[in-house]
């Protein structure tokens, strides 16, 4: 009676449940998930960066597109090519609107020929269908049918391995293949959130826990660690990735135009191909923006340590630094004006640093520009000193290897 | 040689377009569907061969168009519209205001008789402000260039210089019901309910819905007034003198050429293909088809952005308007003129009700024109989507009760018959192209018009694929076969 | 100077009237507002119908009173409380239910457990719908300019009205222009499948109307219902602390704090006109009052046709006021209950009994409702808006009883043969036998019932035609053209005389926006 009025338990939710030590749960997509299974962080969060974190991720918005025109769709929803994407390949997009600006961001598996698995962080199948229009193509949503785990850090591939039938050594950055663990069937991707050396399994909602288990008992000796989503919100801004309505705002939940960001602005210029044959929503505009260049773009802020120091030196007091990712607006000035605002800022354990994600204006979003963010200390406004860096703040050799 | 303009659609709009093309120096190719140019202006031969004008029982070219062109068109003759009362009364109602229409009137009301002259006056300033607006280009809003606002700032001067009792009768009365409007003139139901089926013919609405005091001026307007115009040998004149003139100018009208795609290359026109395979290149194509057609089927939404592919899918289309045509012995007993079933406004409003959940009206508003021997029947509501039945089954439903309806006025018709032909609106859709057989390829409704025709941010007939544009009766002007949004369309060609 | 010369007389104590009456005395002037009954409040009453169960009679809801009113007079601290309706719900005929939430994420996954797809399409109508009534919203709190007036006060008001609108953008300006014509059938079709998510959506576009959701131009009162201050909430509405009279006491007391006066027991007979002027007002117990202004926040008929003399009018405008639609079409059934009526869909108390319920299977039934009004018929299957106050606000019944309101449509002012007790009765059963459908123990429950018919809303509450807002929510009867063209800015023909009800701009609702303008435009003539 009234279920609907509770939120929604992932697959592993029982296991979840019983290691979640701090009771801190979030609300992700309709989904309770943990928000970190520790009173801090900092086990969570170096578990991923040199170890094997275990990451529920199963509230991602999931679904299958098959039929004749199952490319064509993708080709027509998003700015990649989808023509050059082979079978077990795996692609990273956004995809816009009209006047191209994002809408949402997620990844594209090639599955077969006809056959795509689409992941998204907003109901979507809307969208899908309305782009859909005049094609033979079946759009089916799995979101709550399909389990998703995320398992990140460089010890990751070493663990798969001893659990899956088959090796996962062969298995290239962003490609996917299907083996299994025990006797439930996985589809494995070289894909994850962290910028680390990392995978993201995906199967059947119902067999979901055998295979968690599975992981937990044969990465003991690796240290995997479950891992809550705030950890891996600290890593997703050092690797330069960024989050729909935290980062940017989806173009239809936008109140005005200035709220809407395109996929240029956001850095993603290596994911939309305007080299390719047809029409895909929003070329136009895009193509104008590439003309034209951005009004502002994302970039990475560092702040200078010693700069940040000296501030809270003047009130007699050391740095104090949130120890979690911060989602919460800063200004970024320069010449005396304001020139964008940091839309999420964390501090990096692994980089000892200070770090930002920023809008910012042309032409101070040129990397080395000397800006300043606003900071907060004892109750005042006051202005470090930062600079405009490239993205990704950390990227491990092994990432990609 | 290449042309420089192909145009789809050899109706009135499309000829016209075509002819402003080829009068400014361009090469126009008009191709048609059928073997028959005129569109849903033609007169055509059925059964035993017995011709008729098909979809329109009358009809007007606008009159600056013909002498634009320069076209010589057939004359006609504004018929008075009798409503035929039950107990075999009539009323017959003109807009000139003669003698016989004042006596009509005043024998159901002496009060309405006094009143007509001021309503017929009050309609034409009306339908003459539409006839203004239509001719007005209605730009793509909120940011209207200087040289774009400068007409509409001419038409809303036009209003205001009405003074502003009538500029607000005429506002007022757009979103009206045709009820209301009468209400506020006439007294008698038969007065309100014949001038409501004008409002209401060829629309899916009743009397009593909010906006059909916009669609009795448009009505008023292309008849000029609220009888048929009668074409003198038929409509299908018009659309021969069309032909005639564009063929003098060194336009070209190709018969049985139906185009099925419009060819593209990245959101711009290079040409179209035929049925049979054949190609042929222009970089710019006019449709005079419907939007809904022109742009879901012959361009194909995957060529098109998602949210208007959503705004084309929405163009309320739902055609009502069946045709049961009849030949008969010639003994049909019908007096000249446009005679109407419309006794009472509830009569009226109860067929229409039908309409809203799928069924055919079994009381049908009908309009009946007799030519010699062949007599029409425009009935009316018939809609394109039935809920339980569909077109096969519910064929013979209708032709029974046209013929009885029309019987049930004038009694020695059902003996006179011959030969029924009928349309329904799946034949229109088939036979004359009209999606959902809505003869105004988009309803006139109030979220329909003018900035809004055929789709918001649409009006300019322009479309998202570079080099197409839309001159069909579904685009700002349209709505009847005045030729009028050929015009407008036409226009904007030549500019860009 | 007597007892009875005052600054400004402000005919009807309903929530615009003691509004209007509140901001002139706010400004300093010396004010009476005078009332027919023997209570304040007009259609915004409570009042004990049954000994211990108290009832919003007429008026039920509030979400549009303008919240710089609450702010101005002050009248949290005269007792007002809005406490959210959290939740609406509409019984299905399968014994299921569709229900919404105020918070997002229920309401979803409610809804697609009916639809997926309408699940979705909802989150963006919702924010479509709401960037619509932020666009338009600033529009409402405008004195609307006249398009044929050369003055340079109307002229600037168009210009400054066309600037607003090129300040919005190309998908903003065409979503309003289409909502404001379209039908509300037509607008939710492109959206939704679901059929009973559209009926109960239609129903926000036809309360108060003379129009089935098939008609255009409903749309346009969808948007209307949709501009509820209570941000974030599926439909905003909210019930008054004590009932809807609550809302009116309230304003009472801050006007009187302020300085007015308010006499009940004095119905206006006339307004008494010198040299051209509007110079107070005649009553029917014969007192006579002075004053500079005299302000009518009764309905359009009666504050042109009843109050004053068409000599004084001219006959054009009395034309358009004749010609003004008033047509009621809804009811209200009250009924005082001695449990919890029962939903089959919502067996014993659920939370969803705090919320609206909504008779509202589907467009067509709504759509069949209306047809039989417009052939002058009450509707045999009527749209049924229910909420049971008691369940929100525990002082309206005794513990453990209910009270429940039920806002009935279709129901004509103007029956075939007229509203007698015979027809009012069987009106009274139609809507008990249509909740019977969804909860069967209604009936036996039944403590007491008052049937309010639209010639019931005439009588008690003193409304021409009985109709919710004074004057239909037509496309020809709003903005410039309420109540009459070259009229809408709160004055009338008559130099002394103002209007300022549900009749006037911005229309109906307990909204308070006319009565508010129409004073602000009293003291901006004052000299």
């Amino acid at each position: 009676m009234l279920s609907t009025l509770e939120l929604k338990v992932t697959p592993f939710h029982e296991r979840t449940s019983r290691l979640s030590v701090a009771q801190n749960w979030r609300r992700w997509a309709g989904y309770r998930v943990v928000g970190s299974y520790d009173l801090s962080l900092d086990h969570e969060y170096w578990a991923i960066r040199d170890r094997a974190a275990l990451i529920d991720v199963s509230p991602l918005m999931k679904y299958v597109i098959e039929g004749p025109d199952a490319a064509r769709l993708l080709h027509r929803l998003t700015p990649r090519d989808i023509d050059r994407m082979t079978v077990g390949q795996v692609a990273y997009t956004g995809w816009c609107d009209e006047e191209g600006k994002l809408i949402d961001d997620g990844t594209i598996s090639r599955l077969g020929p006809q056959h795509f698995r689409l992941t998204a962080a907003e109901p979507s199948l809307r969208w899908l269908s309305m782009n859909a229009v005049g094609m033979d193509v079946r759009i089916t949503e799995l979101t709550d049918q399909v389990a998703a785990l995320s398992l990140q850090g460089p010890k990751s591939r070493a663990v798969l391995n001893r659990v899956c039938k088959d090796k996962l050594d062969g298995l290239k950055y962003f490609r996917w293949m299907n083996t299994s663990v025990g006797n439930v069937p996985i589809s494995v991707s070289r894909t994850g959130y962290t910028g680390d050396l990392g995978f993201e399994l995906w199967m059947e909602a119902d067999q979901a826990l055998p295979v968690w288990d599975a992981l937990m008992t044969a990465g003991d000796d690796y240290g995997i660690t479950p891992c809550g989503i705030l950890a891996m919100d600290m890593a997703r801004v050092e690797a330069g990735l960024f989050m729909l309505d935290v980062d940017y705002t989806a173009a239809p939940h936008a109140w005005i135009e200035g709220q809407k960001s395109s996929p240029l602005e956001m850095g993603l210029d290596w994911a939309v191909n305007l080299d390719k044959k047809g029409y895909f929503v929003g070329r136009r505009a895009l193509e104008r923006e590439k003309r034209e260049g951005s009004a502002w773009r994302m970039v990475g802020i560092e702040v200078e340590w010693e700069g940040l120091e000296r501030l809270f030196a003047e009130v007699g007091l050391p740095p104090q630094i949130p120890s979690m990712a911060v989602r919460e607006s800063r200004p970024i000035m320069c010449d005396g004006k304001q020139v964008g605002y940091a839309s999420t800022s964390t501090w990096s354990p692994v980089l000892k640093k200070y770090i930002a994600l920023a809008h910012v204006q042309r032409p101070y979003y040129e990397v080395g520009t000397s800006v300043l963010m606003e900071v907060t200390v004892e109750h005042h406004r006051k202005y470090a000193p930062a600079k405009v860096v490239k993205l990704p703040f950390y990227e491990p050799a092994w990432k990609k290897k | 040689m290449a042309s420089d303009v192909i145009i789809i659609g050899a109706g009135l709009n499309g000829l016209v377009a075509a002819n402003y093309l080829a009068k400014a120096g361009k090469r126009v190719l008009v191709l048609e569907r059928r073997a028959v140019a005129g569109g849903q202006a033609v007169t055509e031969a059925f059964g035993s061969g017995f011709r008729l004008d098909v979809l329109h029982a009358g009809g007007q070219l606008r009159p600056d168009i013909v002498s634009d062109l320069g076209l010589d068109v057939p004359a006609s003759r504004s018929e008075p519209l009798i409503s035929v009362l039950p107990g075999g009364g009539q009323l017959r109602l003109t807009a000139d205001s003669d003698d016989r229409t004042l006596a009509s009137i005043g024998s159901v009301s002496k009060r309405d008789a006094e009143r007509w002259p001021g309503f017929v006056a009050f309609m034409s300033e009306a339908s003459g402000f539409l006839d203004a607006a239509y001719r007005t280009p209605m730009p793509r809003l909120p940011n209207v260039s200087f040289s774009e606002g400068l007409p509409l700032a001419k038409l809303a001067m036009n209003l205001r210089q009405l003074g502003p009792r009538d500029m607000f009768r005429v506002i007022r009365a757009l979103p009206m019901s045709a009820l209301e409007l009468t209400e506020e003139w006439f007294e008698s139901d038969a007065v309100r309910a014949a001038i409501g089926a004008v409002a209401v013919h060829g629309a899916t609405l009743g009397p009593m819905s909010a906006g059909t005091g916009y669609t009795l001026m448009h009505n008023w307007l292309n008849r000029g007034g609220l009888g048929h115009r009668r074409v003198e040998g038929g409509v299908g004149r018009i659309a021969d003198a069309l032909v005639a003139a564009l063929k003098a100018r060194g336009g070209e009208v190709r018969l049985s050429a139906d185009v099925k795609r419009i060819i593209l290359d990245d959101q711009t026109v290079r040409g179209v293909r035929l049925a049979n395979g054949e190609e042929i290149a222009a970089s710019t194509v006019m449709s005079a088809a419907d939007p809904r057609h022109t742009l879901l089927t012959l361009v194909g939404a995957p060529e098109l952005p998602p949210e208007f592919v959503w705004a084309a899918q929405s163009i309320k289309m739902r055609g009502s308007v069946a045709k049961v045509h009849l030949l008969t012995d010639g003994n049909h007993g019908l007096p000249a003129g446009t005679l109407i079933v419309a006794p009472s406004v509830r009569y009226v409003e109860r067929a229409y009700d039908a309409a809203k959940y799928g069924q055919v009206s079994q009381q049908p508003y009908l309009e009946i024109t007799a030519d010699g021997a062949v007599v029409s029947l425009h009935y009316q509501f018939a809609p394109y989507a039935l809920r339980e039945r569909d077109w096969g089954q519910e064929r013979a439903v209708l032709e029974r009760s046209a013929v009885d309806t029309a019987a049930a006025a004038f009694p020695q018709l059902r003996s006179s018959i011959r030969e029924i032909k009928s349309l329904t609106p799946l034949d229109l859709e088939r036979t004359y192209g009209l999606t959902e057989g809505d003869l105004n390829h988009g309803q006139l409704i109030l979220d329909q018009m003018f900035f809004m025709r055929p789709m918001p941010g649409w009006s300019t007939h322009k479309t998202p694929i570079d080099g197409l544009f839309l001159c069909g009766s579904g685009v700002h002007g349209g709505g009847g076969i005045s030729g009028a949004a050929g015009r407008n369309a036409a226009k904007v060609v030549l500019k860009a | 100077m007597s007892v009875n010369t005052y600054d400004a007389i402000v005919i009807g104590a309903g929530h615009n009237g003691l509004i209007a009456g509140a901001y002139l005395a706010r400004a300093g002037k010396k004010v009476v507002i005078l009332e027919r009954r023997e209570i304040v409040g007009g259609a915004a009453v409570t009042e004990e119908i049954f000994p211990g169960y108290r009832f919003s009679e007429f008026s039920y809801v509030v979400s549009l009173l303008r919240p710089e009113i609450i702010r101005d007079l002050e009248l949290p601290r005269h007792g007002l409380k809005i406490l959210p309706l959290p939740s609406s719900v509409t019984p299905l005929d399968n014994g299921d239910y569709l229900a919404a939430w105020a918070d997002h994420e229920p309401t979803r996954r409610e809804i697609y457990r009916h639809s997926p797809r309408d699940a979705e399409a909802m989150d963006e109508y919702s924010r479509v719908m709401a960037r619509a009534a932020k666009a338009i919203k600033p529009v409402l709190s405008l004195v609307p300019p006249d398009p044929s007036s050369m003055s340079v006060r109307d002229m600037l008001g168009l210009l400054r009205l066309g600037k607003y609108a090129k300040s919005l953008s190309e998908k903003e300006l065409y979503r309003i222009a289409k909502l404001v014509t379209q039908s509300s059938a037509d607008l939710l079709n492109e959206w939704f499948e679901f059929d009973a998510l559209k009926g109960t959506k239609s129903a926000s576009g036809i309360i108060g109307t003379f129009l089935g959701p098939h008609s255009p131009g409903t749309a346009y009162v969808l948007l209307h219902h949709y501009m509820g201050e209570i941000d974030g909430a599926f439909r905003a509405w909210g019930f008054a602390k004590n009932g809807t009279g609550g809302v009116t006491a309230a304003i009472a007391a801050s006007a009187r704090a302020l300085g007015a006066e308010i006499r009940t027991n004095a119905a206006v007979k006339q307004v008494i006109v010198k040299g051209g002027r509007a110079a107070g007002v005649a009553l029917e117990n014969g007192d006579e009052l002075r004053a500079k202004v005299v302000l009518s926040a009764a309905d359009p008929k009666r504050t042109f046709l009843g109050f004053v003399e068409s000599q004084y009018l001219p006959d054009e405008f009395v034309t358009q006021i004749k010609s003004f639609r008033v047509r009621g079409s809804s009811g209200k059934v009250n009924i005082a209950l001695s449990a919890l009526p029962q939903f089959t869909c919502l067996p014993g108390e659920s939370p969803l009994h705090k919320g609206a319920i909504s008779i509202s299977p589907s467009i067509d039934y709504i759509e069949r409702a209306y047809d039989e009004a417009k052939y002058g018929q009450f509707s045999k299957n009527p749209y049924i808006d229910i909420i049971i106050p008691s369940m929100i606000d525990r002082d309206m019944a005794p513990p453990g009883h209910h009270v429940m309101s039920c806002f009935v449509q279709y129901a004509p002012y103007d029956i075939e043969g007229g509203w007698d007790d015979q027809k009012r009765d069987a009106f009274g059963e139609t809507v008990i036998r249509t909740l019977e459908r969804y909860a069967p123990n209604i009936r036996r429950i039944i403590v007491g019932k008052q049937v309010i018919t639209p010639k019931d809303i005439e009588r008690i509450a003193g409304i021409t035609g009985g109709n919710i807002f004074h004057g239909e929510l037509l496309l020809h009867q709003l903005f410039f053209l309420r109540p009459a063209p070259q009229w809408a800015d709160f004055r009338t023909p008559l130099p002394g005389y103002y209007f300022g009800a549900s009749g006037a701009h911005p229309g109906g609702g307990v909204m308070g926006a006319a009565g508010k303008l129409a004073a602000h435009e009293v003291l901006r003539d004052w000299r």
